[in-house]
C-alpha cells in the first residue's frame, strides 16, 4: 500500500476498493463499532465495561485461533466445544492437585483428541469436517461420563483467580489470549512450519509433491487446537465457578468460525489472518454486548449476528479472486 | 515422518488413558461426591415428599372408562404390564436427575415393570421414542414433556393405539381425559408471584430488576416471566423490570447476560432468574462486577437446587421457589386411581416449597432440598 495521501479519483475503482476493504474493513468495523457504542452510551468506555468485555471474549479467541490454524489448512475443528466439556470434566478431578497440574492435566486431554482428530485428517484422509463431527458428539459424551452427569461447584483459588484475577487492569485470562495470539501470529509469519501449513492448505497434492511433511503438520495443528481449545475450558470453569460438560463449550466450535471468517480468513485455505482473527472475535462480542446492553431481544441479537456473518464470507469469496 | 508422528500421537494417547484409567484423581473440594447421596437421601424422606396443594375441579376424575371413549382396564402392578416414562431432558440437570429417580424408585417399590428413554432436549426424538415404547408393548404412559406443542403426533399414535398418557412437570395442548389424561405439576406462574414478592420484600419495594428468562417457546418460561410481570404490575408501583433477556436456563449464558446489564444499568438492585443454574451465574457476575450479592443486589430464583439452597443459607440470595421433582409416589397413584373409580382430576397442582433465610439451612440438615 504506497499511497500516505489519499488516492485520486483514478486510483478509487471497485478492484482496489475491494481490497482495501477485505484487508482493513474488520479493523474500521471494530472502530465504527465501538465509536457508536461510545455515543449511545459513554459508560461503554469504562474500565469495568472493558474488562468485561475482555473476560467474556478470552475463552472464544484462544479457541479461534486454534481454529484459525485449522481452516488456514483448509479444514475445520468442529470438536472444540466438546474439548472445552472434556476439560470441565477433567479438570475438578485433579484440582485438588494444585490448579496448574490440573489445567495441564486437561491440556493433554486436549493434544490426545487434537491428536485422534488431526490423524483422522491426515492419516485416513476423512474429511475434516466429519471426523471432528464424530469427535464433537463422542468427546462430549466421554466428559459426561468422566463427570458423573452433573454440574460442580468450583472453589479452588488457583483455578477461580484465573477466571476473575488481573494484572495492570487487564483479566489475566486476556493477557493469557493475547499471548496466545502474538505467539500463533509469529509461527504463521516467521517459521517453517508457519509457511508449510499455508502451502498446504493452499494445494495439499502439491505441497506433498515437493515434499512437505504434509501429515505431520496436519496433526500438529490439530493437537494445537485442541490444547488452546483445553485452556479455554479451564478459563470458563475458572470464571464460572462451575464446572457443567453438559452446557459448557456448546456452540463455541461456530462462535470461534464466526470469528475467523469474519477476520477474513478464508474458508479456502491457504490464508491465515491472525489479526484479524483477534479483530474478528472482539467484533463479534462488541456486537452482542451493545445489543444485550441495550436490552434487544435476542431473536433480533440473533438476525444482527447472522448478517454479519453473510457480509464476512461475501468479502472473503471476493478475496479468492485477487 | 509418518512413523514418527504416528509414534508422538500414539504416545500422546497412551499418555491419557493411563491418567483416566488409574483414576489417580484428586477433587479437592469435599462436597463434589454428596450431590448423588443427598438426592438419594431427599428421594426417601417423607418430608420432601409430593403434596397435592389443589385439584383444579372436585367433580368426577378421569377414569379408564372415560378416556378417550374408553381404553382397556390394566392392573399397572401385575408385574406383567409394560409402563412407558419418557423423560425430557439430559440428567445432568439435577430436577431430571431426582424425577427420573424417583419415578424408578416408585415403580421398583410397586412392582411396575418400566421402560424409559430420554430425550436430552430433542422434541422430535421424543415423539419418536414414544412411539417406540408403544410399539415396544408400553400399555400407558407417563410424560415429562419437552415443550408443549411438539408431541402431536406422538399422543395421536398414543390415542390410536388406546395407550393413555399422563403428562408430568409441563403441560402438552390438548383437552384432559381426551389427549391427555391429565396434567401433575407446579403451578409456575404462582411461583413468579412469589418471586416477585421476595424481591419486593427484599429492596422495600423499590426493586429495578433485571429478569433472566429460561428457554423460549415452553409453558414454564411463558408462566413465568408472566407471573412475575403481572404481580409487578399489580401490585408494586415502585418496582421497575430494568432489562429481560433470555439466559437459556444455564449458568454460563445467566452469567455473560448478567455481565453485560450490570455494565449498562448500574441501578439494578434486584434479579429474578427463572431458574437456579442461571442465578448461580448471576452471583458469580455480580461479583465480577465488584458487588455483593444479597447486599448491593437481591437474587431470588426458582428451582431449589442444592447450591442455590446453600447460597439462600449463605445470605448471597434471598429465597429460592421450589419445583418438586419427586415425582414417582403421586404419578402412580395417579394411575391406580385411573385404573380405579376415584378417577384423577385433570390438573393436580403439587405444593412447592419456599426456601428463605428462616429455613434453607434446616431444609438442607434435613435433606429437603436436591
Amino acid at each position: 500500500m504506497t499511497p500516505t495521501t489519499w488516492p485520486g479519483p483514478d486510483l478509487l475503482d471497485r478492484a482496489r476498493l475491494t481490497r482495501l476493504l477485505q484487508a482493513y474493513g474488520v479493523y474500521a468495523a471494530l472502530v465504527a463499532l465501538f465509536v457508536v457504542a461510545a455515543v449511545l452510551d459513554s459508560s461503554f468506555l469504562s474500565a469495568g465495561n472493558v474488562r468485561i468485555q475482555l473476560f467474556q471474549v478470552a475463552p472464544t479467541l484462544m479457541v479461534a485461533l486454534g481454529m484459525a490454524l485449522v481452516i488456514g489448512t483448509e479444514g475445520v475443528d468442529l470438536s472444540v466445544g466438546a474439548v472445552i466439556a472434556l476439560a470441565a470434566s477433567v479438570v475438578p478431578l485433579y484440582v485438588g492437585y494444585g490448579a496448574p497440574l490440573a489445567i495441564l492435566i486437561a491440556l493433554v486431554f486436549g493434544a490426545v483428541s487434537g491428536a485422534l482428530g488431526g490423524t483422522m485428517v491426515a492419516f485416513a484422509r476423512i474429511q475434516p469436517i466429519v471426523a471432528t463431527l464424530s469427535l464433537m458428539i463422542g468427546l462430549r459424551g466421554v466428559a459426561e461420563l468422566i463427570n458423573g452427569n452433573s454440574a460442580k461447584p468450583v472453589m479452588d483459588s488457583g483455578l477461580l483467580s484465573l477466571g476473575s484475577d488481573g494484572f495492570a487492569g487487564v483479566p489475566l485470562m486476556a493477557w493469557i489470549a493475547g499471548v496466545c495470539a502474538v505467539l500463533t501470529a509469529l509461527l504463521v509469519r516467521r517459521t517453517t512450519f508457519g509457511r508449510q501449513l499455508v502451502a498446504i492448505g493452499d494445494n495439499r497434492q502439491a505441497s506433498k509433491l515437493a515434499g512437505l511433511p504434509v501429515r505431520r503438520v496436519l496433526v500438529t495443528v490439530y493437537v494445537l487446537s485442541g490444547v488452546l481449545a483445553a485452556f479455554a475450558g479451564a478459563m470458563i470453569v475458572g470464571h464460572g465457578a462451575e464446572a457443567d460438560p453438559a452446557n459448557q463449550g456448546l456452540n463455541m466450535e461456530l462462535n470461534a468460525i464466526t470469528a475467523v471468517v469474519v477476520g477474513g480468513t478464508p474458508l479456502t485455505g491457504g490464508r491465515v489472518r491472525v489479526l484479524g482473527t483477534v479483530a474478528g472475535a472482539l467484533f463479534m462480542q462488541l456486537i452482542t454486548a451493545v445489543l444485550t446492553q441495550h436490552n434487544v431481544h435476542t431473536s433480533y441479537t440473533q438476525l444482527v449476528e447472522a448478517a454479519i456473518i453473510c457480509c464476512a464470507v461475501y468479502a472473503s469469496q471476493e478475496r479468492g479472486t485477487r | 515422518m509418518n512413523v514418527q508422528s504416528k509414534t508422538f500421537s500414539a504416545a500422546v494417547l497412551a499418555a491419557g488413558l493411563c491418567l483416566a484409567v488409574t483414576g489417580c484423581t484428586k477433587s479437592g473440594d469435599s462436597d463434589s461426591g454428596g450431590d448423588s447421596k443427598s438426592s438419594a437421601a431427599a428421594n426417601d424422606n417423607a418430608a420432601a415428599s409430593q403434596q397435592v396443594a389443589s385439584p383444579s375441579a372436585s367433580g368426577p376424575g378421569c377414569t379408564y372408562k372415560t378416556y378417550g371413549g374408553g381404553v382397556p382396564k390394566l392392573d399397572i402392578t401385575d408385574g406383567k404390564t409394560v409402563v412407558g416414562f419418557s423423560q425430557s431432558e439430559s440428567t445432568s440437570n439435577p430436577f431430571r436427575a431426582t424425577e427420573t429417580k424417583s419415578i424408578e424408585q416408585q415403580a421398583k417399590k410397586l412392582g411396575v415393570k418400566l421402560i424409559q428413554r430420554n430425550a436430552n432436549a430433542d422434541v422430535n426424538a421424543q415423539n419418536s421414542q414414544i412411539e417406540d415404547m408403544i410399539a415396544q408393548g408400553a400399555k400407558v404412559l407417563v410424560v415429562a414433556p419437552e415443550n408443549s406443542d411438539g408431541l402431536g403426533p406422538a399422543l395421536a399414535k398414543a390415542k390410536a393405539a388406546k395407550v393413555p398418557v399422563l403428562t408430568i412437570d409441563r403441560t402438552v395442548g390438548g383437552s384432559a381425559c381426551t389427549d391427555f389424561m391429565a396434567f401433575i405439576g407446579s403451578d409456575f406462574y404462582h411461583q413468579a408471584q412469589i418471586a416477585a414478592d421476595d424481591l419486593a420484600g427484599a429492596t422495600g419495594g423499590e426493586a429495578h430488576v433485571a429478569i433472566l428468562t429460561g428457554t423460549p417457546g415452553n409453558n414454564v418460561t411463558t408462566d413465568r416471566t408472566k407471573g412475575f410481570q403481572d404481580q409487578a404490575k399489580a401490585k408494586y408501583p415502585k418496582m421497575r423490570i430494568v432489562a429481560s433477556q433470555t439466559g437459556n436456563f444455564a449458568q454460563t449464558d445467566g452469567q455473560k447476560v448478567m455481565e453485560q446489564l450490570l455494565q449498562s444499568h448500574s441501578d439494578i438492585n434486584a434479579v429474578y432468574a427463572e431458574n437456579d443454574e442461571m442465578a448461580l451465574g448471576a452471583i458469580q457476575a455480580i461479583r465480577s462486577a465488584g458487588k455483593t450479592p444479597g447486599k448491593d443486589v437481591k437474587v431470588v430464583s426458582i428451582d431449589g437446587i442444592e447450591q442455590a439452597v446453600k447460597n439462600v443459607a449463605a445470605g448471597q440470595m434471598v429465597s429460592d421457589i421450589e419445583t418438586n421433582p419427586r415425582f414417582g409416589p403421586l404419578a402412580f397413584q395417579a394411575l391406580q386411581d385411573f385404573y380405579g373409580d376415584t378417577g384423577v382430576q385433570p390438573k393436580v397442582i403439587i405444593k412447592d416449597g419456599h426456601f428463605t433465610a428462616d429455613n434453607a439451612k434446616q431444609a438442607l440438615d434435613q435433606g429437603l432440598v436436591y
